[in-house]
């Protein structure tokens, strides 16, 4: 009776390299080596108090969204030398069924059985959750004021400040202005490292030809020209805002928001003040989520109330050594402080761990720091990419340089993968995310 | 801070090195619940045993003492010296079964930011060459640093050399198991000889398990065993790495299960580091 279960849907969302691909595959991994007795999630093993628990993946059932490609990333990363998962944009979805025994003499009564979906949710689509707010006028003066100063919006900008006042509404102008500013977008992301870019499928478009209407870009006045991008810009917000319904996001109900906090540090304080109000952003989307049912029926009738606990999580934490992960955990409860509604939590993790921690002796001084293999290399490397601050960085400490984070190699997979996946703290999130269903 | 003024850097290492592997996790022993009834009929069948032998002994004494006072002497040095040995064998019993728990405060310690460096110098003053490693040590201030350190150093080091006296076993076991023309002793001998790895590695880390002491630290085995098989792999290539010889591959296809029963001792001798070592 494979639907008599209640369903758990889990969202992993994050901008595109935040490592949500690893985090699915990792926690897959993970909870079916718990379920053959292998101790890979010690603290969800220590809450479950000697209780068994099985776990297996769920077949695929009639849901209209893609298979998470769960034996294929698995293999890639227990491969040896390893390979990291390929790369993925879609939404898709990977099953388990997860059964858990009672203790005592409730030990005869048949198991606590849930079906655990985790939904791989690109990030850049709840950017879009804000606009939904906002009209084409306010969204197109917010955005052209961001790009202000910035040399390399400057073709883009010339271009918007170039229309004439009484443009007409011309195919070959939205065309030639959206194809500028999307390309803008995928620079700023890429050269600057910039991570508020909306709307967010101009840079991870979904599944399928992209729609006419697709095709527009932030313009100022009331030109015919204008007009018309402003009718685009609602047509997708309509649909942005059916998707939301849809059963892709419409049932997720906890939320695991991923962010790539040692990465920013790395970018400088534009990219980083960019990534805190990206992920501001996010939190306060989710508020807007349940908006439309007022917070004592949600609690009542929990389907109603949406995403009822969402962990914002800084990943690839196994870049820097314990002491400076707790510095990067209280760093985004910093970043996240909202006044959301349900249970939230910070974490800093790294689901596929490549590095062990190490005492380096430098300057005189010792120095907290891992160290691992390089892909593709056969020695060691050291890394101190740079102090990890546990408040939002002030100017005092973009002085100092944080290094950018190498590209290091999967520790070895325990058992080739049925062992599960080395990982830092990922027990403590899954115990987060399950708490009410755990005895 | 010291650490803010540290230029960050990455550098690569002079040696080359295998992948990196996870370090196995030990599960907690489940909490016990006062002595087992075999324990309290055990002990008292040895206090029953003992101490009516000591009071038909003393008896006895007393009589020879009243036949004549030379013999009497000559009965008392031999009570005492039988005596004695027992008494040494229980001690030494104790001294085991308190190792263990002093293993177990270590860990205690360890776990606790407040006392962690007292006892990672305690621990490393008590190592044949922990000396080196006191003034890296005495630099540190954190505890996950301390850790990190022990980590690198010292307990590296112990499980190097205990993963090489899993490889002696392994390499014993399949030899003789190759030469012994009765398979049905094999097992025995398996057993026998992962016992006695037991208390090598035990040895290694500074104990010196008497027979409690080899029960109770098998039991902490069969506990940290779980996470060393999940890091079965390793075991498997050092096990491969052990049987490399080229005679003895030749020999390798007609003793079956020796190859299994050789990586055994190697996963047993991890486990039994993983078991004695405080962190
Ligand atoms: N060191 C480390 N690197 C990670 C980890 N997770 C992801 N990465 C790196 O981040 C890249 C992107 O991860 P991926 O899961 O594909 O991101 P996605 O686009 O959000 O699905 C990977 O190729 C890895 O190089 C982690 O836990 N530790
Ligand atoms: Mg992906």
């Amino acid at each position: 009776m494979p639907f008599a279960r209640p369903t758990i849907r889990i969202g992993v969302t994050g901008l595109a390299r935040a490592g949500k691909t690893a985090m699915l595959t990792s926690m897959a991994a993970n909870l079916l080596a718990l379920g053959a007795g292998l101790p890979a999630l010690p603290a969800l093993s220590q809450r479950l108090q000697g209780r068994g628990i099985r776990v297996s993946v769920a077949p695929a059932g009639a849901d209209p969204i893609p298979r998470f490609d769960y034996p294929a990333h698995l293999a890639a990363l227990a491969a040896d030398p390893p390979r990291w998962p390929a790369r993925t944009d879609a939404v898709s979805l990977l099953a388990l069924d997860v059964e858990i025994g009672r203790a005592g003499l409730a030990a005869a009564l048949p198991p606590t059985a849930f079906r655990l979906e985790l939904v791989d949710y690109p990030g850049e689509w709840l950017l879009d959750l804000p606009l939904l707010e906002q009209g084409f006028p306010t969204w197109s003066a917010a955005a052209l004021a961001r790009l202000q100063g910035l040399e390399i919006a400057a073709p883009f900008l010339g271009f918007v400040q170039g229309m004439p006042a009484q443009a007409a509404a011309d195919e070959t102008l939205a065309a030639t202005g959206h194809a500028l500013y999307r390309a803008l977008l995928t620079r700023l992301r890429d050269e600057c490292g910039l991570a508020l870019l909306q709307p967010g499928r101009f840079l991870m478009p979904p599944p399928g030809p992209a729609p006419p209407w697709m095709a527009f870009f932030p313009l100022p006045g009331r030109s015919r020209l204008a007009s018309l991008l402003a009718d685009r810009y609602d047509r997708y917000r309509d649909s942005a805002r059916r998707e939301l319904r849809a059963p892709g996001f419409g049932r997720i109900d906890r939320l695991v928001v991923l962010a790539d906090v040692l990465g920013a540090l790395h970018a400088g304080p534009a990219a980083f003040a960019d990534a805190a109000a990206a992920l501001d952003a996010a939190a306060r989307a989710l508020r807007w989520s349940n908006v439309a049912v007022p917070a004592w029926l949600a609690q009542l009738v929990p389907a109603l109330g949406g995403i009822r606990r969402v962990a914002f999580a800084a990943a690839k934490s196994d870049h820097v050594a314990e002491r400076q992960r707790a510095n990067l955990k209280s760093l985004v409860a910093r970043l996240t402080q909202t006044q959301a509604r349900g249970p939230t939590a910070a974490f800093a993790l790294a689901s596929v761990r490549c590095t062990e921690d190490i005492v380096w002796q430098l300057e005189g001084h010792p120095i907290s720091a891992v160290r691992g293999r390089l892909i593709g290399a056969d020695r060691l490397a050291r890394s101190y990419p740079g102090e990890v601050p546990s408040d939002p960085p002030d100017a005092g400490f973009w002085t100092h340089p944080f290094l950018s984070l190498p590209d290091f190699e999967p520790l070895r997979l325990p058992l080739g993968g049925r062992g599960g996946v080395p990982h830092i703290r990922l027990d403590e999130l899954l115990v987060f995310l399950l708490e009410d269903l755990l005895p | 801070m010291s650490e803010t003024r540290t230029r960050p850097r990455l550098e690569i290492e002079t040696q080359l090195a295998p992948r990196l592997e996870p370090v196995p996790v030990v599960l907690e022993a489940p909490p016990s619940t006062g002595p087992g009834t075999l324990t309290l009929l055990g002990g008292g069948v040895a206090i029953l045993v003992l101490g009516l032998a000591a009071l038909g002994v003393g008896n006895f004494v007393a009589a020879q003492f009243e036949r004549a006072a030379p013999l009497g002497w000559l009965t008392a040095a031999v009570a005492v010296a039988g005596f004695g040995l027992i008494a040494a064998a229980i001690r030494r019993e104790l001294r085991g079964l308190l190792a263990l728990r002093t293993v177990d405060r270590l860990r205690a310690d360890l776990a606790d930011p407040a006392r962690a460096r007292a006892a990672a110098r305690m621990w490393v003053e008590s190592l044949s060459e922990g000396a080196t490693l006191l003034p890296a040590l005495a630099a540190i201030q954190d505890r996950d640093a301390t850790l990190a350190l022990l980590r690198a150093g010292p307990i590296a080091t112990l499980r190097a050399r205990a993963d090489a006296l899993g490889r002696t076993a392994a390499l014993q076991i399949f030899a003789v198991t190759a030469a012994i023309p009765w398979p049905a002793f094999d097992g025995l001998l398996v057993a026998w000889r992962g016992i006695r790895l037991v208390r090598e590695v035990a040895e290694l880390h500074g104990m010196r398990p008497g027979l409690l002491g080899t029960l109770g630290l098998l039991r902490r085995t069969a506990l940290s065993a779980a996470g060393v098989v999940a890091t079965d792999l390793a075991a498997d290539t050092l096990a491969r790495a052990a049987l490399s010889n080229p005679l003895l591959q030749h020999v390798a296809g007609d003793v079956a299960g020796a190859g299994v029963a050789a990586r055994r001792m190697v996963v047993l001798a991890r486990a039994t580091a993983l078991a004695c070592s405080p962190v």
